[in-house]
């Protein structure tokens, strides 16, 4: 019964509390106005047993049975109090949510600060949705404390996540008090990649020639790959640099000249595979050729990247994988 | 990770072990003062589980199983019943939870349990007041309760365990905060005279205090006891010592051996009471006796009004109860030391008075006979108590004891006894001469407390004394110890019979109630813990619906005066004021140097948009967009983009917990202020 009251109060608390303040932006403050508060179970056996205080304090005429029957519910109330004022006046701020691979946890990191001279004990934290609160939290007065809270992702593109719970038991466990926040935050998702996809369409994007493009010129050394072939690594580097103190394989790297450039182009996909699995190759040969530091060219629909190399480069094109066809391209 | 992993549940395991050990601790605290009334294998028993459970948690062992537990819990059962021939009534309900509580502990899997033993203990401490009520029980419940809440709290934490005194602290401020709370509630919550249901098993509880008969030894059994019997409090003038005559149990019928109350009792609503001035208003707190007697001082010019309970007066002008009380009782009554009862030349059913057994005490009764040569009734008394005087009679606790012809061998042999002989002895004289008379049983005296104002009677006042009737003057109250051992009635029973001092110690004999001259400074002491027991027992335990009337009457009239109203507005502003300042305290003092900044150069001219974050309008500073319309020195610009150079790189820097560093970026944010004009 209790559970059914506590979640039709969930829900509907849940439901007009957005109204209040869409987004909460920026670092915020927990108002009094927004903690929620009820008993728990615990709290409801606590009032059986002030009744059954009461009611023996009555009948045996106990003037100390009064006595502790209305000190036991003074407690009870600064308990309530304590409770309420675990969780009112925290500040809370969003932190960084980094970009993920469908199929992965998104992260969302929760900024907890408490700039009121009161520590706060055992805070929980999750998302609303979330049955059991997986997160818990002390924090000290003027201190800060960063809760990461993780959402499965299924498929690409803004991950939105649903608004987070806090709540608290501490100290007596009597009551408990919540609020909502509604982070605007938002995650964005790339395509899984696509698993035991074809080679990097090399040579022009039509090649299925595993091998480097062009052996001609000589275009520097990098960082050995498994699969690169032993002719072609720099022995004469590899032999200067001991393994010992940090040295590395090295495989000498050709390039090509003039179109000879990895070109990962969606359109030279075939039309009749599925968008996403598409999408998924794309994203592969993202990886692929940036582990095998190629630089690559990258078109997709009206989006067009020369060919490059390096993180922002790769998170460009990830981007675009992730957001492609979505009305929400921003 | 996984050596953290296993750290951690290390530390949560001694962290558990930790929580279990103040559990049992606040266990063993709530159930010690139980041992003070259970059968002493309940407490070993009780003692035993807790020390099986500490033993279990420190050397991590595991619970015992329900096959071991169930044949214990079922043996205990077996010993409730054989101890109190029950398993259900108070006392055995009592012994019953105790046990439960302790094999709770062997027991306890979830969370759940936890609060079911806390809840459990908490209904213990109230058990314990069945048995005692006083201040030291009041001190033992706090103690309780701050502990069950360290306890209940330790359980709250999820993250580091502060040390336990912190964690008392908290529970500490926790009871400091709700006190106050708790007061209000206890002098206005609306209270209801129990029972609510009839008395489950008053069994064990005994009778105090004077029973309805009277036989040799049984006063002098009482003198012993310290125990207060009621407590009084005059609004006027006491009376005299000699005048405190509480009047008890009427003991007319004698079998030879006891003084009984006769059969035949008829309502005394009739008696004819002539009293003079001065009446004697007072308030008397009865001590739960189990008995029906109400107590007022001779005579009682109406009946009292006794809450909760129906007074009767009966045709020997007693006061009894509807029904045995059982709890402390307060009431007030009006009495006149100058009476005449029952002042007729006629007295109705006069035999009754008259008659004494067939075959006992020879020598009295022929006594007795020779007295009726005088022609003056009240001669006859005169003569009686002339020989108590003259002859050598003593008064003693410690009478010799006395076989058939027990007032034949009080009067003509030991010629020693307390004032049951002598009132015994007494009234049968008078019957042999032909006068009507009684025994009356009651106290006798009084000690007022100085601290405050209350006197005391105790048990060991318990007195009995003689009532003759006389033509024309109706009733005498006639007290033939007084003609013995008139210190007795003057000066109480102390000064009369020497007792030894607590331990031997001479100078403690102020400790004693009946010490006599001891160190004045004892007997201080001794009024002052009596005068806070009599408020304790005046203000908390006996808080009934007729004081809380009273009290919230007052109450009123003093809430609504305007001094009252004053002081709740100034300090209403007072904690509104609070309120702002600590709101202004919780604002980062960096935080309100920065807005203080923004606030000057706002003034000088340049004011920050909203959305501009410090390094943006810094920069904005530095290159003087709107530089005309800035008034500001250059040393004043230059110390303002130092101040947002500094507060940008500390407010957006990772958050760091230093104070030290905090107070002196402060520190040096407010010289740069200063230096901004």
């Amino acid at each position: 019964m209790a559970h059914g009251f506590r979640g039709w109060v969930r829900r509907s608390t849940g439901a007009w509390l957005p109204r209040a303040g869409t987004h909460d932006s920026g670092e915020i403050e927990i108002k009094s106005r927004r903690v929620f508060i009820l008993p728990t179970r615990a709290g409801l056996g606590f009032a059986a047993l002030l009744l059954v205080l009461l009611i023996g304090s009555v009948n045996y005429s106990l003037g100390l049975g009064f006595g502790l029957t209305f000190l036991a519910l003074s407690c009870a109330l600064v308990d309530m109090v304590a409770t309420y004022r675990n969780l009112a006046h925290l500040r809370l701020q969003q932190g960084r949510a980094a970009p993920v691979f469908a199929g992965q946890e998104a992260q969302f990191e929760l900024l907890l600060s408490n700039r009121t001279r009161l520590a706060r004990y055992a805070v929980w934290a999750d998302f609303s949705d979330v049955r059991e609160a997986r997160h818990v939290a002390d924090v000290a007065p003027g201190a800060q404390t960063t809760l990461a809270l993780s959402v499965p992702t299924t498929g690409r593109g803004w991950l939105a996540p649903a608004r987070v719970r806090l709540s608290t038991r501490f100290p007596l466990g009597l009551f408990l008090a919540w609020t909502y926040w509604r982070p605007a935050a938002r995650a964005l998702v790339y395509p899984r990649p696509e698993d035991g996809a074809p080679a990097l369409p090399l040579a022009g994007g039509a090649g299925n020639n595993p091998r480097r493009g062009g052996n001609d010129d000589f275009a520097g050394i990098r960082n050995y790959q498994a699969g690169d072939s032993p002719r072609q690594m720099a022995w004469r580097q590899i032999a200067r640099l001991d393994p010992d103190i940090g040295g590395q394989l090295v495989t000498k790297h050709f390039e090509g000249t003039g179109g000879d450039h990895l070109l990962l182009d969606f359109d030279a996909l075939p039309a009749w595979i599925d968008l996403e699995l598409r999408l998924a190759r794309m994203t592969r040969w993202v990886l692929e050729a940036e582990a095998r530091a190629l630089p690559y060219g990258f078109r997709l629909g009206a989006v067009q990247y020369d060919a490059a190399n390096g993180a922002a480069h790769q998170a460009a094109c990830l981007r675009a994988l992730a957001l492609y066809g979505m009305r929400e391209a921003a | 990770m996984k050596a953290a992993s296993t750290r951690l549940a290390a530390l949560a395991l001694s962290r558990d072990k930790a929580d279990t050990m103040l559990l049992l601790v606040s266990a063993l605290l709530v159930l010690a003062p139980h041992a003070a009334h259970l059968p002493l294998w309940v407490s070993l028993l009780c003692g035993a589980t807790l020390l099986w459970r500490a033993l279990i948690t420190l050397r991590g062992r595991r619970m015992p199983p329900a096959t071991v537990l169930l044949p214990i819990a079922a043996g205990a059962m077996i010993g409730v019943q054989f101890s109190y021939d029950t398993l259900i009534g108070k006392d055995a309900g009592v012994a019953m939870l105790v046990l439960l509580v302790a094999f709770k502990m062997l027991e306890m899997h979830a969370r759940r349990d936890l609060y079911i033993v806390i809840f459990l203990c908490f209904f213990l401490v109230l058990t314990n007041f069945f048995y005692a009520q006083g201040i030291g029980t009041a001190v033992m419940m706090v103690a309780s309760i701050l502990l069950l809440l360290t306890t209940q709290l330790s359980f709250g934490f999820t993250g580091a365990l502060p040390p336990l005194r912190a964690r008392l602290g908290m529970a500490a401020r926790m009871l400091v905060f709700a006190a106050p709370l708790a007061v209000l509630l206890f002098v206005v919550f609306p209270r209801i005279q129990g029972p609510l249901w009839g008395m489950p098993g008053g069994s064990g509880s005994g009778k105090s205090g004077l029973s309805d008969q009277m036989a040799p030894g049984q006063m002098s059994n009482l003198a012993l006891s310290d125990e207060p019997a009621f407590r009084a409090r005059f609004f006027g003038r006491a009376p005299e010592k000699a005048q405190l005559y509480w009047r008890g149990p009427v003991l007319d019928a004698f079998d030879g051996l006891t003084w009984r109350r006769g059969q035949g009792r008829v309502s005394g609503r009739n008696l004819h009471l002539a009293v003079g001035e001065p009446a004697h208003d007072y308030e008397v707190t009865l001590e739960p006796s189990q008995s029906r007697w109400v107590f007022t001082l001779e005579m009682a010019g109406e009946l009292p009004e006794v809450p909760g309970h129906q007074v009767r007066l009966s045709s020997q002008f007693e006061l009894t109860a509807d029904a045995p009380l059982d709890a402390r009782l307060r009431y007030r009554a009006s009495s006149h030391t100058d009476y005449a009862l029952q002042r007729g030349e006629q007295l109705e059913g006069v035999e009754r008075w008259l008659l004494l057994p067939y075959g006992f005490n020879p020598r009295a009764l022929a006594e007795g006979r020779e007295l009726r040569r005088l022609a003056d009734p009240a001669a006859r008394v005169e003569a009686v108590l002339q020989r108590f005087r003259e002859q050598p009679f003593s008064y003693t606790l410690e009478p010799p004891l006395l076989g058939r012809n027990t007032i034949d061998e009080f009067l003509y042999g030991a010629r020693a006894g307390f004032c049951e002989h002598y009132s015994g002895a007494f009234v049968f004289l008078m019957r042999a001469a032909g006068v009507p008379a009684r025994v009356v049983t009651g106290y006798q005296g009084g000690d007022i407390n100085p601290i405050d104002g209350f006197m005391t009677v105790r048990q060991s006042d318990a007195h009995a004394w003689a009532e003759v009737w006389l033509a024309g003057r109706g009733w005498l109250r006639v007290d033939p110890t007084a003609a013995v051992a008139p210190e007795r009635v003057q000066r109480g029973l102390g000064a009369s019979v020497p007792r030894p001092a607590p331990f031997g110690i001479d100078a403690l004999r102020g400790m004693n109630p009946f010490g006599g001259e001891g160190n004045a400074w004892l007997a201080r002491l001794r009024d002052a813990v009596n005068a806070g027991n009599n408020g304790w027992n005046q203000w908390v335990l006996n808080y009934t619906p007729e004081r809380q009337r009273g009290v919230v009457q007052s109450l009123q009239q003093k809430l609504l005066g305007w001094p009252f109203v004053v002081m709740l507005s100034v300090a209403g502003a007072m904690l509104l004021l609070l309120r702002f300042l600590r709101r202004r305290r919780e604002t980062d003092p960096v935080d309100a140097l920065y807005l203080a900044l923004c606030k000057r150069l706002g003034q000088a001219g340049m004011a920050r948009s909203l959305d501009e974050s410090p390094s943006a309008y810094a920069a904005r500073l530095s290159a003087g967009a709107d530089g005309a319309a800035l008034k500001l020195a250059p040393q004043a610009r230059a110390a303002a983009l130092d101040f947002l150079r500094r507060y940008s790189a500390w407010r957006y820097a990772p958050p760091r917990h230093d104070a030290g560093q905090h107070r002196h970026l402060t520190a040096t944010l407010k010289s740069l202020l200063s230096q901004v004009r």
